[in-house]
């Protein structure tokens, strides 16, 4: 710096305080850390409020068990005495819990949605409904082994599929396939409850009248509360005989019929072939995208319909080189299963939450090779792309890798 | 390694591989946010052996984004400073392109700010003439003492750059002969200096807009520090990470591992191990036992003492006292807004506006004691700095304002929800009344950050967003003149905003580099590393 000509020379109080001033500040630092208390600090009660609302854990164990269908159970939880966790979390209806489970030896996750109102957990309880699948690698393992007082393992409630009653529209128009319906009940009961604002038009999707789980409840809560809650059964089946519902799947027609297209906000959660089925018929309706919602998409099964993935890759099985805290191993993973089942079949313990590409708890960095993303289900930062970070669990291998994950925490 | 039981209720063990880690590391780093990711970054550059350990699963802290629908939003960060245009390097461009070379591309944020209250309505250019130029058609008659605020400003920054060199031990009679307007006002507020300055009233308003990046009332807050920060601005302009904050801490992370660093995420450090005064290593969440001599604190002091160091009885009283006395600082609380509609479109023409009811500083740091809605908020509409940072035909507005987080202590997890998103809605009303635009209307995505959100991610003591608040007794004068008293343990260093810098993405940067160094100088005593130049 080049000395200016005239000279600024400042004077706050005088020249002899301001110099005076400046000499204290050591010795007035000083002086106040003597005098200061020597206690420790043990509380912060922000932490604790955060923790609250999002533990790391929840260990529970199975209260009560409900035959809702002929495949499908609801599981009452509530916190496991002998464990840390002495309260639920309280949660905003739409969100999931993600379980963890030990089947055969092998560490899994798997995202519930949780079916009770948020109410329910001030009471200390969760309900999830789960449905058998035909070939579940879990589903079958829950049937056999999950009996009053098995320990449940899950993380805190997660997902963003919830109302916003900033953003979203007063009326809900939730459409619902299968068990995709298990959010809605949790809506329905947080409405009635007070928790939620809104009113919900349940357009929810069934193959058979057989397989519509919570009939008789939807039924109640329809009739005790006419003017907030709606429920419309679509029945997909040949023959249809139960009264006053829609046959066919959830169409554009089905939608318009039930809903304002101009001033609904529209909630969906179900199936992966219903997510195709019904973008189409939304589309139709040229629904604005900030009034559509959607849950999670769910881990791609059939990886080789989704465009852009190299067909000639399908029948491929790739060596993953993992490298995890300090230790590298070399694993099989089939082209058409996500990085994170080939992960947990080698019982590396990997973190993840949603299993869709959203929530980012697999983030993992690939180091060499290549995987394939469906854009449904790309939830990556844009750094995250331009350094190769990616989402184990939405992600497909198809060439060898070599990857870095982090332990679960 | 060995195998563990992962799931505690499971009664059978499972093969899982999970290891513990039991080496041993010249320096440990606990926290990757700003300051630990500079602080690691400088060290492995030098050669050291160097382990970074982060709880969150990506680096950064608070310097984040996170995805929703088709959005991604910057978790907290609006603008840097000290980073600067190519022909004028600040520190902070100079440490990631000179010193480290990172891959991270940075955008010129287009004009300082604009501030509204509800007898202002002024716009500020960067660049010293421009901003003055303005100032004194808001308020004709500024020019001269506003002129001589930016003098003054160069005096304490050539006075910072000496006592820098200096390594905290400046000379006196130096200082006396070179450095006199920089002694006389280090003891001072804001307010005062400004006053002793004449500075119109009006004028001070509009120059101390500013002040909601440090969060303390300009009658409290210390000259130096502000007169520092407020001219590193105005001369060098503000720049963003065209790929949100991700983009510098992953090109951090990629640099830190090209040198040989190595980062284990998603491990929580829960004790620094002690014995006789020094410290012998650390325990983690997930069981490892790692040797060293030598940790640098990402996390606060105040966590460190009151919680991190093991056994308790190894923490000084001194270190009680020393967090006692000092003023912690404020957490935030973030509206993110994912529009869908165009800045344009919506009538969003610049990129940084602070909307204050009016600049009675201390009534609205005052305001932040309680659950209201904060007559004050700075608020930026990314894409007028960088259009293509969200898809096309949409925009991204993130409202930020403060609270002491005692103001959220009481809230019961059942009325969250609602607490927080009665405060969001008063802002985005606020903010639409002082633009006259509309938004409301066209929010598709829809997050808030509380002080919780905060805690939850990055667990600081109380979510605290600042660190210590820099009152001139305990600003940036007196922490470096005082550096070298506070090792009460050996081998614990301390880097970020809670340090010696005070807070702000770049002091956090600027404190993690001058840890390294005073790390660096200790190793090369002890094992002989070289320092790069």
């Amino acid at each position: 710096m080049t000395e200016k000509e005239d000279k600024l020379n400042i004077t706050v109080k005088s020249n002899n305080k301001d110099l005076y001033s400046f000499m204290k500040l050591v010795p007035t630092r000083k002086k106040r850390i003597e005098k200061a208390s020597n206690e420790p600090i043990t509380s912060d009660p922000i932490n604790h409020l955060a923790r609250r609302l999002h533990p790391e854990r929840q260990y529970m164990i199975i209260s009560e068990i409900k035959e809702e269908t002929k495949t499908t159970k609801t599981f009452k939880l509530i916190p496991d005495p002998d464990s840390e966790t002495k309260e639920l979390a309280y949660f905003r209806a739409g969100q999931y819990l993600s379980l963890k489970v030990v089947v055969n030896d092998v560490l899994i996750t798997r995202p519930y949605s949780i079916a009770s109102s948020p109410t329910d957990a001030l009471n200390g309880f969760y309900e999830i409904t789960i449905r058998k699948e035909s070939h579940g690698f879990l589903t079958g393992y829950i049937w056999e082994n999950w009996k009053v007082r098995t320990k449940v393992e899950s993380s805190g409630p997660e997902g963003f599929f919830y109302y916003e009653p900033i953003r979203d529209a007063n009326t809900i128009v939730a459409i619902g396939g299968g068990s995709g319906v298990t959010p809605f009940r949790s809506m329905a009961k947080a409405i009635i409850n007070g928790n939620l604002d809104a009113k919900l038009v349940l357009l929810y999707g069934s193959s058979d009248q057989h397989d519509i789980i919570y009939y008789d409840e939807f039924k109640e809560l329809e009739s005790q509360h006419p003017d907030k809650i709606k429920v419309v059964f679509v029945l997909s089946c040949e023959e249809v005989t139960l009264q006053g519902c829609e046959k066919g799947f959830i169409s554009s027609e089905i939608i318009n019929k039930y809903a304002d297209v101009k001033d609904n906000t529209f909630f969906i959660c179900g199936p992966q072939v219903m997510y195709d089925f019904i973008d189409k018929e939304l589309q139709k309706l040229n629904i604005q995208n900030k009034r559509i919602r959607k849950e999670a998409y769910g881990e791609i099964k059939d990886i080789v319909k989704y465009p852009g993935f190299p067909q000639d890759k399908a029948d491929k099985t790739f060596k993953i080189k993992v490298k995890i805290g300090n230790i590298s191993k070399e694993i099989p993973a089939i082209a058409t299963e996500s990085v994170l089942v080939a992960l947990e079949r080698a019982n590396l313990a990997p973190p993840s939450k949603c299993r869709s590409g959203e929530c980012g708890f697999c983030r993992s960095l690939l180091i060499s090779g290549n995987v394939y993303v469906s854009p449904k289900c790309d939830g990556r930062r844009a750094a995250d792309k331009k350094f190769n970070f990616f989402h184990p669990c939405s992600s497909y291998p198809i060439s060898n890798l070599e990857i870095d994950i982090p332990r679960d925490i | 390694m060995r195998t563990i039981t992962i799931l505690y209720h499971e009664k059978k063990k499972i093969s899982v591989l999970f290891m513990e880690i039991e080496e041993s590391y010249d320096v440990i780093v606990i926290g990757a946010g700003n300051g630990g990711l500079a602080a690691t970054a400088r060290l492995v550059l030098s050669g050291v052996k160097v382990l970074l350990i982060e709880q969150h699963n990506l680096p950064g802290g608070f310097a984040s984004s996170f995805v929703r629908g088709r959005f991604e939003f910057e978790t907290s960060l609006h603008e840097l400073e000290g980073y600067g245009p190519a022909d004028n390097p600040g520190s902070i461009r100079r440490f990631f392109e000179k010193r480290l070379n990172i891959d991270a591309e940075f955008l010129e944020v287009p004009e300082a700010y604009r501030v509204i209250t509800k007898d202002i309505d002024a716009k500020l250019p960067f660049g010293r003439e421009a901003f003055i130029n303005e100032v004194e058609k808001q308020v004709p008659g500024s020019r001269e003492s506003v002129t001589n605020f930016f003098a003054l400003a160069d005096d304490i920054n050539a006075a910072f750059r000496y006592i820098g060199k200096s390594q905290g031990r400046p000379d006196q009679k130096e200082l006396l002969k070179n450095h006199s307007n920089f002694l006389k006002t280090a003891a001072y507020s804001v307010e005062e200096v400004e006053n002793a300055l004449n500075i119109p009233k009006k004028a001070q308003d509009i120059i101390n807009a500013y002040w909601a990046y440090l969060g303390i009332p300009m009658n409290r807050m210390n000259f130096t520090l502000y007169a520092a920060m407020t001219s590193s601005y105005i001369d060098r302009g503000a720049y963003i990470p065209k790929l949100r904050s991700t983009e510098f801490t992953l090109a951090l992370d990629k640099r830190i591992r090209e040198l040989g660093g190595v980062i284990l995420y998603n491990t929580r450090v829960e004790k620094i191990l002690v014995e006789n005064g020094k410290v012998i290593g650390v325990e983690t969440s997930n069981g490892d036992k790692i040797k060293t001599n030598q940790v640098i604190s990402n996390a606060s002091q105040t966590l460190v003492y009151n919680k991190l160091i093991y056994p308790k009885s190894e923490v000084p009283e001194i270190a009680y006292k020393e967090v006692n006395s000092r003023i912690h600082g404020l957490s935030a609380f973030v509206v993110y807004l994912g529009l869908d509609k165009s800045a344009e479109e919506l009538g969003i023409k610049d990129y940084s506006y602070f909307i204050m009811g009016d600049m009675d500083t201390e009534t609205l740091y005052n305001q932040w004691n309680s659950l209201g809605v904060p007559k004050g908020q700075a608020t930026v509409c990314l894409n007028i700095a960088n259009p293509d940072s969200s898809p096309p035909d949409t925009s991204i507005v993130y409202i930020t304002t403060l609270f002491k987080p005692g103001a959220w202590k009481d809230v019961k997890p059942e009325d969250y929800v609602r607490v927080k998103n009665d405060i969001a809605k008063g802002l985005i009303i606020d903010f639409e009344k002082a633009l006259g635009i509309s938004v409301m209307d066209h929010i598709e995505e829809f997050e808030v950050a509380t002080p919780q959100t905060f805690a939850r991610y990055s667990r600081t003591y109380n979510g605290i967003i600042y660190g210590y608040e820099p009152e001139s007794w305990d600003s940036l004068v007196p922490r470096l003149m005082m550096m070298n008293d506070h090792y009460y343990i050996e081998g614990l260093e301390f880097a970020g905003g809670f340090g010696r810098r005070a807070h702000g993405y770049s002091s956090a940067i600027n404190d993690g580099e001058l840890a390294a160094l005073f790390v660096l100088s200790k190793l090369q005593v002890k094992i002989g590393v070289g320092v790069n130049k």
